[in-house]
């Protein structure tokens, strides 16, 4: 590399020239050994106490929801309905909302009013199905229902029956749709959760759908289970 | 160039002709940068003038919304960090960290220049974009958002090399300071950049914590890249010139340390007492005062090493801007301090005192040791020496003032400011004469920028002639000291 560039340059030859910059440069050196000095490890723990008297107080009590560390009490939230914290606090409120949204899958058939169409889908309005015992209802979702069935004194028999729907539905998302459908449309019955929707899935590893006659055993039972307390608890059970 | 002095002269032959290599292979993308960053400082200098004209002068210029100071104030901001700052940073970090690893720039200098137009292009017209008012109204981020991925990619593409030629270098223990600083930067930048970036663009309704992480990335941005960049540059240039090594080997490692673990802590306290997390302000107050630790350290291994050659402070340029530089660099933590505690943050939070902070910070000490870099690298790149001791005198002093009395007045300023809207019973004054009480600093500031302008115009005007191989034919330095000119080997350009 000794050569300098190839592109014109009028004094190119001048080597020594060229690279006296690179020529008197000073050697770099290894660094010095010495310690810190004690004036800096003093120094510096007085800055360190200076820099410890930011926390304290002033970080009042590493709380999310502190903004201000002299007063500790929050501001109530300004958001309608008091925001998350209050909506979250009530969960018959919250899978009521989440299973209103989960029932577009259902209104396909079901129709939105929950009153189905008649010789074709049942409805789920005043159903006793739907309002009865939770073993029976929980089982209809999760693996379908085929074959003549009776809803309200009506007769009804539809191609294929009802799919199943719980394979592609987490617990939780089918326990807030049947929450739903049992306290809509004037029904009124207390909630079913997550953790029922997971014992009968536990309990039954149907692979085909039932027929009326295979669910008659669960007509009047409900599935074991705490519900919270609140309107989804107050509702009187309807399976008697 | 390592570590022991060769006796023989064939070594130090060979050894001459390896730097010698080296400047050559990185040459081209090296003197892009400089020359860019210069053009993008006089753009930034001459709106940092216009800007604080406007403060006092609202109707200067007119009433054109273009030429406002919501638009000003940032376009020149940007095109200091964005355009001077990180662009010409990543020409010294290119340069110390070739020659600090004895590694040529083997491969993919063409995709240096690409990415180096590809910063410039995106930089421009996103900096028009702000003075047609497409602001997104975030501190150093009001480029549009689509600007920050090119910068990301143009950066990367600068950083890979770097990173690859200290992986092959042999790296003797204590012995690599300044590259440890500009490996630092390499990574940090990329780290802060991507996510300031993404909470800021991508994630919808951050609130008040946008903010914060906004002021989290000024932060960042200053101190874990202008300052170990210019710190590496500092490092590297002192021992050189000086001749003598690194004072102290502990007090580097401590330094660096304690910024490193520091610095990514700082920036919510500009929102100290508002609506985040209180412990998030707190956190920020409390790393913003101990970085007083390592800033110190610093400062004081700095100090240490130029001991007893200060006479070449007055000869080489390059030893003048970095010795200025690096003794901005204890006023930067010591005004980061001030505004960060809590006991003076209360009167300066939101003053003009950010503005201090941010100029002493980018200009007062990266910039400096930046200037003092590139005096020491162009002459090896371009292949002459600087024309003039007369121009490089005016840079050093106008810049010098110009920045002092910036600093000072913004820091005045912010403490009057602050105190008066802190008790504005005292003056029974409403809020608009409390900022009109703030004119003559103003005036001050627009002066100070019109200094530093004067300086400028004649840096560039002899880079580019040093770029264009127009500079002094001579195996001499050019050296400020009249004294030393009969003995140009005596001392050190």
């Amino acid at each position: 590399m000794s050569a300098p560039s190839n592109s014109f340059q009028p004094d190119s030859t001048d080597l020594d020239r060229l690279h006296s910059a690179v020529k008197r440069e000073k050697a770099d050196l290894q660094p010095g050994r010495e310690p810190v000095p004690m004036l800096v490890i003093f120094l510096g723990m007085i800055v360190a106490v200076i820099a410890g008297g930011q926390l304290g107080v002033m970080t009042g009590g590493y709380s999310f929801n502190t903004s201000n560390p002299f007063n500790f009490t929050a501001a109530p939230d300004p958001r309608p309905g008091g925001g998350a914290g209050a909506g979250a606090a009530d969960p018959f409120q919250a899978a009521m909302k989440k299973g209103a949204s989960g029932y577009a899958v259902c209104g396909g058939c079901h129709q939105g009013n929950g009153m189905g169409i008649p010789g074709q889908f049942p409805p789920l309005a005043g159903s006793e199905w739907v309002t009865g015992g939770t073993e029976r209802l929980v089982r209809v979702v999760q693996h379908g229902l085929v074959g003549a069935i009776t809803v309200k004194g009506q007769g009804y028999n539809t191609p294929g029956g009802m799919q199943p729907f719980g394979a592609a539905m987490s617990s939780g998302d089918l326990a807030n749709v049947l929450t739903y459908i049992r306290n809509s449309w004037g029904n009124e019955a207390t909630m079913i959760t997550k953790e029922m929707v997971e014992k009968v899935r536990s309990d039954e590893k149907r692979a085909q759908q039932w027929t009326e006659a295979d669910l008659a055993p669960f007509a009047d039972k409900n599935v074991p289970g705490d519900v919270p307390a609140g309107p989804g608890a107050t509702a009187a059970p309807a399976a008697k | 160039m390592q570590t022991t002095p060769s006796s023989a002269d064939q070594d130090l032959q060979a050894d001459n002709l390896r730097r010698a290599a080296i400047d050559k292979s990185v040459k081209g993308p090296v003197l892009f940068l400089f020359l860019n960053g210069a053009f993008w400082l006089m753009a930034s200098t001459i709106l940092g003038v216009l800007a604080a004209v406007k403060l006092f002068s609202p109707s200067f210029l007119g009433d054109c919304p273009v030429l406002q100071f919501g638009r000003l104030q940032p376009t020149h901001l940007n095109a200091l960090v964005y355009g001077w700052g990180i662009q010409a940073g990543l020409g010294v970090m290119l340069w110390i960290m070739a020659r600090r690893s004895g590694q040529e720039l083997k491969s993919g200098k063409s995709l240096l220049y690409v990415a180096g137009v590809f910063w410039n292009i995106a930089l421009t017209l996103g900096l028009l974009s702000i003075l047609m008012g497409g602001s997104t109204s975030m501190q150093w981020l009001e480029m549009p958002r689509w600007v920050w991925p090119i910068l990301l990619a143009s950066f990367l593409v600068f950083a890979w090399p770097m990173v690859i030629m200290f992986g092959r270098a042999f790296r003797p223990e204590g012995f690599m300071v300044s590259t440890w600083y500009i490996l630092g930067a390499c990574f940090w930048f990329p780290w802060i950049f991507i996510t300031a970036n993404v909470c800021l663009h991508c994630l919808p309704g951050l609130g008040a914590l946008g903010a914060g992480i906004n002021a989290w990335y000024v932060h960042g941005l200053i101190l874990l890249f202008f300052a170990p960049v210019a710190i590496g540059s500092a490092y590297y240039f002192i021992p050189k010139i000086t001749g003598q090594p690194i004072a102290s080997a502990e007090l580097s490692k401590l330094g660096f340390w304690a910024l490193a673990v520091l610095a990514g802590w700082t920036g919510m306290q500009t929102y100290m007492g508002g609506p985040l997390p209180a412990w998030m302000p707190s956190i920020g107050a409390l790393t913003g005062t101990l970085l007083l630790i390592p800033v110190g350290v610093v400062g004081l291994n700095h100090h240490l090493t130029t001991l007893g050659k200060h006479s070449l402070v007055a000869s080489s340029p390059t030893l003048r801007f970095t010795f200025l530089g690096s003794l901005f660099y204890p006023v930067t933590g010591i005004v980061l301090a001030l505004l960060s505690n809590y006991s003076t943050g209360v009167t300066l939070q939101f003053t003009h005192a950010t503005y201090g902070f941010q100029i002493v910070a980018v200009y007062g000490f990266f910039s400096m040791c930046v200037f003092g870099a590139i005096y020491y690298i162009v002459p090896r790149l371009a292949g002459c020496e600087w024309l003039s001791v007369r121009l490089i005198r005016n840079h050093f002093w106008f810049s010098t003032y110009g920045i002092a009395t910036i600093v000072v007045t913004s820091l005045v300023a912010g403490v009057q400011q602050g105190g008066d809207l802190n008790h504005p019973e005292m003056w029974d004054q409403d809020f608009m004469q409390l900022s009109l009480n703030a004119r003559p600093y103003m005036i001050a500031r627009a002066l100070a920028w019109c200094l530093i302008t004067w300086s400028n115009i004649w840096f560039l005007i002899h880079l580019m002639l040093m770029v264009a191989g127009l500079g002094r034919r001579s195996s001499a330095p050019t050296l400020l000291h009249s004294a030393h000119d009969d003995t140009p080997h005596a001392a050190h350009a």
